[in-house]
């Protein structure tokens, strides 16, 4: 049997107390993210939690890790920012489809690839939860809501199929209606070196629809392990990506075999290679210098 | 409801015995979540009854944890909370806002049914004796909290008419 | 001469900025003090192109007014540059005479120059060097020969600049600088050009605003940029994206404004000084993070290179039209540093200024350059660094660690901040309200505290001793502001006063917000009359004066839109008259 964890689960848990609605699939989540934590192993000081601002980008203040609950859409490019001052930091950036696919969608394909060494995972409920229950940008098309009263005209984004074309290395999805595969996921996400990015399929149980409830997952879900998909296969990561939004398919869609190195090691690599040719800080301005 | 890695067939009775520990905390700390859940949701009745479980379930870890000792001294634990996942905790979407004490029992019995499951479905596999008796009085036992929550159901005011729900709308932030 | 002013404009091709380059280089290198700005046509490549270099055996406060020397290769593309090359009565006008322009019909309308030379510049550049393609070493030549400027000096900076292509190429552009200078001996000109040996001809330092502002970073300990290019603010980011590395720090282009300071704030949230820079459109982008800055608590710097606005406006141009946006962009109470640089020079102590507030007071500080400053070369004085103090911002100690309280109250505001990494520091940074520890509140009282403890943090700022520079006669009535580069026509109006025995005192703020008041007030204490002088529509510092004091009725505001330079003169000439109307008032 496994060694003994040296961080219990509990150790990631804060002091504040969540004010999700009861029964949000955001429990789930932080719970498993708490257990991914403590698999890891590194303590809480070494982790830095950054969101943008949405129900979902709630969850870094109910971790004892160094949060940071930005704004609206902006959490990746803060958590690059941070990523690339301090390269020894487990960081992790959280936030909800509406942060992260509307607001901030204009960040995801640079993250990627830039490729540093962050997982993302977005808290996909296909509605805004915390503005009450308007249309996403992962709401099915015909969806009504407040802000779409009629239903709405346009198709919703595939976070997964985007964020594969993308060229993540790391892409998985997962619910909480199977905690186990979603604290797997989200362990072997922070274990891949580079951006790793986790869909979870996190139920909004005061605005979302009922086949996206915990119990509608259940019956649902399948795993792409028992369907015998090899995660190492990216063009049948691509076909399986396709069905979002149809299938719930939940674990891992793809893992580059072969990670490259990511951004966060070449600057490592630029700047102690580059070190030696510097003048000491005080002489800056002798380089201005004329005759 | 699901383990990890955990091998029936040569569980031994100390493993067998933090197992059932690990089991009843997970449970305890769950009615606990979801106790604070209901009470940051001005949930209270409900949330009444789950504190009273997070009590139940302590007493139930706290008897098992002593027998543990009593027979394993502080021998280290070789199992941890990651090998189970709700054997007998409620799930984490059990938690409704403005939930009744119904819901809130039934919810209860729920998990009561799902532990019982659990020792009965592990028992064909266990091998040894020791913990074959272990996991049948377990389970007996789970049958009997199932007969104790019918009864709190029993007893309990009944569901209120939903037509009288006149809430507040969700509150934007 | 003490000073001369000479304007130069041309096709792109004919690389006129490029001999303005070189003819500054060797006058710095000579000692003399010297300016330079360049201006260009809309086109990228293969437009119009112009410099202006202004040399003296003095201290430069500004780039100077009328040309002392006009070159014009041809006339079409000099007057595109209007006033920026403004001539007048005085100037010497060399131009080419392959134009067939008759001297007495340039086109310059009324203005009647001093002395005016049609110079065969093409067709001596091709007998000399084989090709017109050298015509600018030719006019260097020229320069050389009627300024008296070391020979030597220019030939080895010629040498220098195209030493890497070639051995032809170099010795074509020296025959060409030969022919120049033979040139200009046999056609001495009728006005004295000679410049005076400098005074002392010590070593200068030679760049412009934005290499400045970068190198200050650095030098102010600053490890991460962040950034997405806009003219006129790029060289900031160029510039340390080659050497920010060498101090082990990082520079990354993100996809937009907003990634720029996000990324910004994400390292400053990680522990490391760190700096953005952009111009007006891309300001805008940032302001919400601004204010996240605020809330959170956190050093950042942030530059701003005004150009003209608003939107695309003029981006090649300078303006100080984003003072109000500097001070009051942002939804919420928000008090937040803004610092403006007035030459080049102070563009290093800006920046290390800047950074020291923004680390001391955990704030966004945002720097206020503009066009002119940013992109105009300007020689110095060496800068001792060692007179120079580096702050780091409050890091909490191992007991303060033992049990931290990020935002902990403290006498004077300033809560020590601990950052990802350190043991025992762990707290939520947050845009949302909160108390003490970080934790999230929307309680009417912990938000007063806080924008209480917020505000109060920054009050030291209005009785800083960097806040303005003061100059003149303390005694005068007569009172000049202006802020940015205008402060440094500010400095030029107040020689040009002295000179006329007119009495005047100068006021610069380096720090535009907050408002230094007491600092303020005792100057204006015996003021009558007087101008704030800006590069704006609207004369936004002036409104800002008013709404925060009370100013003498006789100080008004003096302001035009951007890229319509302001003239020393015509400040001195405003200034008489009010003066002149407050002594008949009062007498
Ligand atoms: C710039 C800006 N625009 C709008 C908002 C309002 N707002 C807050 S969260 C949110 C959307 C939340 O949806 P999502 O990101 O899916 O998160 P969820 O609440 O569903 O977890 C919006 C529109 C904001 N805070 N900032
Ligand atoms: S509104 Fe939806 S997403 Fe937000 S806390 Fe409630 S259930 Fe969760
Ligand atoms: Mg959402």
């Amino acid at each position: 049997m496994t060694a003994l964890a040296t961080l219990p689960p509990a150790q990631f848990k804060s002091e504040l107390k969540p004010i999700w609605c009861p029964g949000c699939g955001d429990y789930g989540v932080v719970q498993a993210i708490y257990r991914a934590l403590s698999a890891i192993g590194r303590p809480p000081h070494e982790i830095a939690f950054i969101s943008g601002i949405g129900c979902s980008s709630r969850i870094p203040g109910y971790t004892t890790a160094y949060g940071f609950n930005t704004v609206h859409g902006r959490a990746l490019p803060i958590a690059q920012g941070l990523k690339l001052a301090n390269p020894d930091l487990l960081v992790l950036v959280a936030g909800g489809d509406g942060d992260g696919f509307s607001i901030g969608g204009g960040h995801v394909p640079h993250a990627i690839r830039r490729n540093l060494d962050l997982t993302y995972i977005v808290m996909d409920n296909q509605v805004y939860g915390l503005t009450k229950g308007q249309l996403s940008p992962t709401s099915p098309k015909g969806l009504k809501t407040v802000t779409s009263a009629y239903g709405s005209l346009e198709s919703p984004i595939n976070p997964l199929l985007q964020v594969l074309s993308c060229g993540a290395g790391f892409v998985a999805q997962s619910t909480p209606a199977d905690m186990p595969g979603l604290a797997a996921v989200i362990e072997e996400a922070i274990r891949y070196p580079g951006f790793s990015f986790v869909n979870v399929q996190s139920p909004c149980v005061t605005f979302g629809e009922e086949d996206q409830q915990v119990k509608a997952h259940k019956g649902r879900m399948q795993s792409l392990a028992s369907k015998g998909h090899d995660p190492a296969d990216y063009l049948k990561a691509l076909e399986l990506a396709t069905h979002y939004g149809v299938e719930l398919y939940t674990g891992v869609f793809y893992r580059n075999p072969n990670p490259p190195a990511t951004y966060d090691a070449q600057v490592r690599e630029r700047q102690a290679e580059l070190q030696k040719t510097a003048v000491p800080r005080e002489r800056i301005l002798e380089m201005f210098q004329k005759g | 409801m699901a383990t990890q890695g955990i091998n029936f067939q040569n569980l031994s009775l100390k493993d067998a015995l933090d197992l059932a520990v690990l089991i009843e905390e997970e449970a305890r700390d769950r009615y606990l979540e979801l106790a604070e859940q209901l009470e940051t949701h001005h949930t209270p009745e409900a949330a009444v009854f789950f504190r009273k479980m997070v009590r139940v379930e302590e007493i139930h870890r706290s008897q098992l944890d002593k027998r543990r000792h009593e027979l394993f001294g502080d021998m280290p634990m070789t199992v941890t909370r990651a090998m189970i996942f709700d054997i007998e905790a409620p799930e984490y979407d059990e938690a409704r806002a403005d939930m009744s004490v119904q819901a809130a029992l039934q919810a209860s019995m729920r998990s009561e049914k799902k532990a019982h499951d659990f020792f009965a479905r592990a028992l064909p596999e266990v091998r040894d004796e020791a913990v074959k008796a272990l996991f049948s009085e377990l389970r007996d036992e789970e049958l009997e909290h199932q007969r104790w929550v019918q009864l709190e159901l029993d007893r309990a005011p009944g569901e209120p008419n939903p037509a009288f729900d006149d809430s507040d709308e969700p509150v934007a932030l | 001469m003490r000073d001369i002013v000479i304007g130069m404009a041309g096709s792109g091709g004919d690389g006129i900025v490029s001999a303005g380059e070189s003819l500054i280089a060797a006058a710095a290198s000579l000692g003399f003090h010297a300016m330079m700005t360049k201006s260009f046509g809309p086109q990228i490549r293969g437009g119009e192109s112009s410099c202006r270099v202004r040399l003296s055996t003095r201290e430069l406060h500004s780039s100077g007014g009328a040309l002392g020397v006009a070159i014009a290769l041809n006339w079409e593309d000099f007057l595109k540059f209007g006033s920026e090359l403004r001539c007048d009565d005085a100037t010497v006008v060399i131009y080419e005479a392959k134009t067939g322009v008759l001297p007495e019909h340039i086109p310059l309308g009324n203005i009647k120059p001093r002395e005016i030379m049609a110079v065969p510049l093409a067709e001596l550049t091709k007998q000399s060097a084989g090709t017109e393609k050298a015509k600018n070493s030719l006019v260097l030549g020229l320069l050389s020969g009627w300024l008296g400027l070391s020979q030597d000096t220019l030939r080895k900076g010629i040498q220098r600049r195209y030493g890497k292509k070639g051995e032809e190429i170099v010795n074509g552009n020296l025959r060409a600088f030969e022919a120049g200078r033979q040139y200009a001996d046999a056609h001495p000109s009728q006005t004295p050009l000679r410049l005076d040996a400098p005074a002392a001809a010590t070593t200068k330092i030679l760049t412009d605003g934005n290499d400045i502002t970068a190198a200050a970073a650095i030098f102010a300990g600053c490890q991460f940029f962040g950034g997405y290019p806009i003219t006129p603010s790029s060289e900031v980011m160029q510039f340390l994206g080659k050497e920010i590395w060498k101090y082990g720090g990082a520079v990354l282009q993100a996809e937009d404004e907003i990634a720029g300071i996000g990324t910004a704030v994400g390292a400053s949230f990680g522990g490391k000084k760190a700096m953005t820079a952009t111009s007006g459109p891309g300001m805008s982008l940032k302001t919400e993070i601004l204010g996240l800055a605020t809330i959170a608590e956190l050093p950042l710097v942030v530059v701003n290179v005004q150009r003209g606005g608003p939107s695309t406006g003029l981006p090649t141009k300078p303006e100080q039209s984003d003072l109000y946006q500097a001070c009051f962009s942002a939804h919420g109470d928000v008090l937040r540093p803004v610092l403006a640089p007035t030459s080049v020079a102070d563009s290093f102590h800006c920046t290390v200024d800047a950074f020291n507030i923004a680390e001391r007071y955990q704030t966004p500080v945002i720097i206020l350059s503009d066009q002119e400053i940013a992109q105009r070369k300007e020689t110095c004085d060496p800068i001792d660094t060692s007179k120079l103090v580096v702050e780091d911002r409050k890091r909490p100690t191992p007991e303060q660690l033992e049990k931290y309280t990020r935002f902990a109250a403290s006498p004077d505001g300033i809560s020590p901040i601990s950052h990802p990494g350190m043991k025992g520091g762990a707290y939520l940074a947050a845009g949302i309200e909160h108390t003490e520890s970080g934790a999230p509140s929307a309680s009417g009282a912990v938000h007063a505290r806080m924008n209480d403890k917020r505000f109060n943090k920054l009050l030291p700022l209005e009785s800083w001793s960097g806040a303005v520079t003061v100059a003149g006669d303390a005694g005068a009535d007569l009172a000049l502001i202006a802020w940015g580069s205008i402060g440094g026509v500010a400095l030029e109006v107040l020689d040009l006063a002295q000179a006329e025995g007119l009495r005047l005192k100068v006021l610069v703020p380096r720090l535009l917000y907050p408002v230094p008041k007491e600092v303020y007030r005792s100057f204006l204490r015996n003021v009558n009359s007087g101008l704030v002088v800006e590069q704006s529509h609207q004369g936004q510092l002036y409104k800002i004066l008013r709404m925060e004091l009370d100013l003498p009725k006789g100080l008004v505001s003096y302001c035009r839109s951007g890229a319509n330079p302001i003239q020393p003169s015509e400040v001195l000439a405003k200034l008489k008259a009010l003066s002149a109307d407050a002594r008949r008032s009062l007498s």
